[in-house]
């Protein structure tokens, strides 16, 4: 008898160890979100209130609305959440604490900058296999340098959403006063340079530089269009000190020369004092129509182009790029998949990205359909045709860097360097080289 | 004996007791703290830094406790447990191993102590000294691997240091130094552990050599007892023997001689009187003749001399039975009470023989014996499904039989071709006094 019982418990307490583990594996694995409960299954999805490109336009939750109407529609199980009210400034912190506590929702927008952390962190689930599996989607579609953004060492984490590219804005007003023509398309630092040379004077003869050539042009701008590559893939080495890199530089530190030692900034342009400054076509899109148009940039004639082409590069600009991402922890991953799809992929709703946001679609077949040729040339007004050209340049141009993590820290490292060699008396080469290697010992520092 | 070799030690198993107590408390110590940083971070609106610093996120904060606590229930049961043979044993080392690797991936791989009380479990049921080096330098192995700053290598994990970021650095210190505490309390417990079980396993060594030792004294002393104890009876034997012939036979003889030489002086004068002599002299020949004979029965089998024949037989079969594990089928529809010596005696030494001989010469596996009577003949069948006996050579004791059977009167029956058969009659004399020949 006592020999049955000591047997017995030994199972009983067997049974017990295999309830637990398998209980505690369910729960950890996420087994139990996918196991099909009774009733509708809810997708929570991850997004800010105001709009990606910091304009007010009344209409921020309009195009998810219509997203998850016509998802709700053509799945009728599944019902589609959000949290409304979380502003931008808020976002990433808001969604950096919903993914520590593991309540972040299965899908979430991801801002550019968040994207390597959260994509290292292994925050994002792996689309690769989705990709792969699913028949029906097609990259292709896709600007490529958008799409590309989704990627975080070679492995598509996000699917884009909208995007803007950076263009130069033209004071036209300047230019026509000049009696200088619009560049064309295919201008050169040398036309740029030569431009902002005759238009930098002294317009009220008091012996300080009132009207310059341009604002906002920075070293990355000039670096985008020589075709540097400033880091190796996965962010551990900095290459300053080729050729390509030494030409803009010593272009930047021409153009400098050209302001007597002032630095001009955004507000000089939007004062109609400057005639170029690079700024995203978002911008283009907010303030060239009503009733925006008479907040900014009100006081003369503008227009856009394309950045200007270094000697070995071409007329290339960098695009932002708002992705939405899937949680890699979701117990939802077929239906996230499914509207991801719905909203980054389905013209209808792509298109309103052109009606209530100031973005362009990431795809090119709406970016291109005469129906958005209408909303913009509308919303251009003022009988200023937009330069479709332009757009489609720049958008299928956009340059693609690949991310890694701390991109941001070594961008200012890299932008402190840079400074320092232009304002710097020594030899550029020598003192880029000096730079390089300081920023590779940081960049290795980083990785520790 | 048992109380001797189940004893438990008791210092190696309060120390194992205390280990299990104190990896609780280390559990507990780094869940509750990890919970105190990733809760912290939020509370503060700092998770967005905390994420840009760590290389992967760490597990969502409910799941911490639940896994660390509930496996350690797990693995505690497991430990619990006691197998009895070598396959269960490793399969629960496996188990046990699972569990653990669990706990240490849900404290982010920040405490791996819980593999020494894996040790420690193999080291306390593995006896044989192979089998727990390699268990041991198996476990050993998954502990030194499991070590935080390897395991980056392959696996990135969010470590208990970064998660202590929360805090000042005076803060951290404290708090990481209680952890390195915890776990070289851990390890020096476990050493603790090893001694004391090294010297209680020795001691017990010694005291089963011991043991042994007095063991083989008592076992010599017994046999050496045995031998003399068999000597003594033979010479016992032999005196009774002696007295036996000398108090019997001698005197039966010596009165023969002397009423024969009697007979012999007297037989011219007195005829009549010396045939009075002469069958004085028959009566004791035959009162010396029955003393033989009971002299002789006094070394009859050892059975009948204790029980009746009915016992007797059924438990020499049931013996046979238990000693070479052949089937035999007793069966006796008569009462067998009532006969004499010799005829127990002999129907007992025909069953006896009948089955030695089926099972050593026909090598029977089921033997059937069924004693019955008809009228006043009583009969013994005795039946084996052996190899039987083509050509029978009456060498297998069927002589010794016949020649017994022949003293009572009875017939001997015997067939070879299926298995072999033996078919006894003996005429029953029940009640009558047995006659002299």
């Amino acid at each position: 008898m006592d020999e049955y019982l000591k047997k017995n418990l030994t199972r009983i307490k067997l049974a017990l160890c295999f309830l637990a583990a398998l209980l505690t594996g369910l729960a950890v694995t996420g087994a139990f979100g996918r196991l099909p409960w009774p009733g509708k299954k809810t997708l929570t999805i991850g997004v800010f209130s105001d709009s990606y490109w910091e304009v007010q336009n009344g209409y921020s939750y309009r195009i998810l609305d219509d997203a998850i109407a016509l998802f709700e529609q053509e799945h009728p199980g599944i019902r589609v959440s959000y949290e409304s009210g979380i502003l931008k400034e808020d976002y990433s912190e808001w969604l950096a604490e919903k993914l520590l506590m593991g309540e972040a929702p299965d899908l979430f927008f991801v801002l550019e900058n968040d994207f390597n952390d959260f994509a290292q962190i292994r925050a994002l689930a792996d689309l690769s296999s989705l990709i792969r599996k699913d028949a029906a989607f097609d990259p292709e579609r896709y600007y490529q340098a958008a799409y590309e953004c989704g990627k975080y060492d070679n492995i598509q984490y996000a699917l884009p959403y909208e995007c803007a590219p950076r263009i130069m804005f033209v004071n036209k007003s300047i230019l026509d006063a000049e009696q200088i023509p619009i560049p064309q398309g295919d201008w050169t630092w040398e036309d740029f340079y030569g431009i902002c040379k005759q238009v930098t004077k002294d317009r009220n003869h008091n012996g300080i530089l009132d009207q310059y050539g341009a604002a906002g042009y920075g070293w990355q701008d000039a670096f985008d269009s020589n075709g540097v590559t400033l880091f190796n893939r996965q962010g551990t080495e900095c290459y300053l000190t080729g050729d390509k890199v030494l030409e803009a530089i010593s272009f930047m530190e021409r153009m400098e020369q050209l302001n007597d030692g002032y630095s001009v900034t955004g507000r000089d342009f939007t004062l109609g004092n400057v005639a170029f400054q690079p700024l995203l076509f978002s911008e283009y899109r907010a303030y060239k129509s009503y009733p925006l148009s008479i907040k900014k940039y009100s006081g003369f004639e503008w227009d856009c182009i394309t950045m200007p082409a270094g000697p070995q590069g071409e007329n290339l600009s960098r695009l932002d790029t708002l992705s939405i991402a899937m949680n890699a922890r979701t117990a939802h991953g077929a239906e996230a998949w499914e509207f991801m799809k719905l909203l980054t992929g389905d013209e209808r709703i792509q298109s309103e990205i052109f009606r209530y946001s100031e973005g362009i679609s990431v795809l090119p077949s709406v970016t291109g359909s005469r129906q958005t040729r209408e909303v913009l040339m509308d919303h251009a007004g003022e009988g200023n045709a937009l330069n479709m050209e332009i757009l489609k340049t720049a958008m299928e141009k956009a340059v693609v860097v690949p991310g890694f993590r701390n991109q941001d820290l070594a961008m200012e490292t890299v932008s402190k360097a840079v400074d320092a060699v232009i304002h710097g008396d020594s030899n550029i080469s020598m003192e880029l080289i000096i730079q390089n290697r300081e920023i590779n010992r940081y960049l290795q520092s980083l990785q520790q | 004996m048992e109380r001797y070799l189940l004893r438990q030690q008791p210092v190696p198993e309060l120390i194992l007791e205390f280990m299990k107590i104190l990896n609780f408390v280390t559990i507990m110590y780094i869940v509750v703290v990890t919970l105190d940083c990733l809760t912290g971070y939020v509370w503060q609106q700092e998770a967005y830094g905390f994420l840009g610093k760590i290389r992967r996120l760490p597990l969502e904060p409910w799941k911490i406790p639940l896994v660390a606590v509930g496996m350690y229930g797990c693995l505690l049961l497991l430990l619990s447990i006691k197998t009895s043979t070598d396959f269960w044993f490793v399969w629960k080392l496996c188990m046990e191993t699972g569990a653990a690797l669990a706990i240490s991936f849900g404290l982010h791989f920040g405490y791996m102590g819980v593999f020494l009380l894996i040790l420690a479990d193999i080291i306390r049921y593995v006896s044989d000294l192979k089998w727990k080096i390699l268990l041991a330098s198996l476990v050993c192995a998954v502990y030194l691997l499991l070590d935080y700053n390897l395991l980056t290598f392959w696996i990135t994990m969010v470590s208990f240091e970064e998660c202590l970021g929360f805090y000042s650095a005076s803060g951290k210190s404290l708090l990481m130094g209680i952890r390195n505490v915890l776990v070289s309390l851990n390890l020096f417990v476990f050493i603790l552990y090893m001694v004391a079980e090294i010297l209680a396993q020795s001691s017990e060594k010694a005291r089963i050599l011991k043991l042994n030792l007095e063991l083989r004294e008592a076992n010599r002393k017994l046999e050496e007892y045995a031998r003399e104890s068999v000597k003594v009876a033979e010479t016992r034997e032999r005196n009774r023997l002696a007295r036996e012939i000398h108090d019997t036979l001698g005197h039966s003889l010596t009165g023969i001689i002397t009423g024969i030489e009697a007979c012999v002086m007297i037989m011219d004068v007195a005829p009549e009187a010396t045939k009075e002599q002469l069958h004085a002299i028959a009566e004791v020949a035959r009162s010396g003749i029955r003393d033989v004979r009971r002299s002789v029965n006094a070394l009859r089998p050892d059975a009948l001399e204790h029980m009746d024949l009915g016992n007797a037989l059924e438990q020499m079969i049931d013996g046979t039975r238990r000693s070479t594990g052949v089937t035999i089928d007793y069966e006796c529809q008569i009462h067998l009470g009532g006969f004499s010596q010799d005829e127990e005696d002999i129907i007992y030494r025909i069953v006896q023989e009948s089955i030695t001989n089926a099972i050593r010469h026909g090598k029977a596996t089921q033997i059937r014996v069924r004693i019955g009577r008809e009228f006043h003949i009583l009969d013994i069948h005795i039946q084996d499904n052996g190899t039987g006996c083509a050509d029978i050579k009456k060498g297998f004791g069927l002589h010794h039989m016949q020649e017994r059977l022949d003293i009572l009167g009875g017939t001997l029956i015997y067939d070879g071709s299926h298995g072999f058969v033996i078919h006894a009659q003996i005429p029953i004399r029940w009640g009558k006094e047995e006659e002299d020949d």
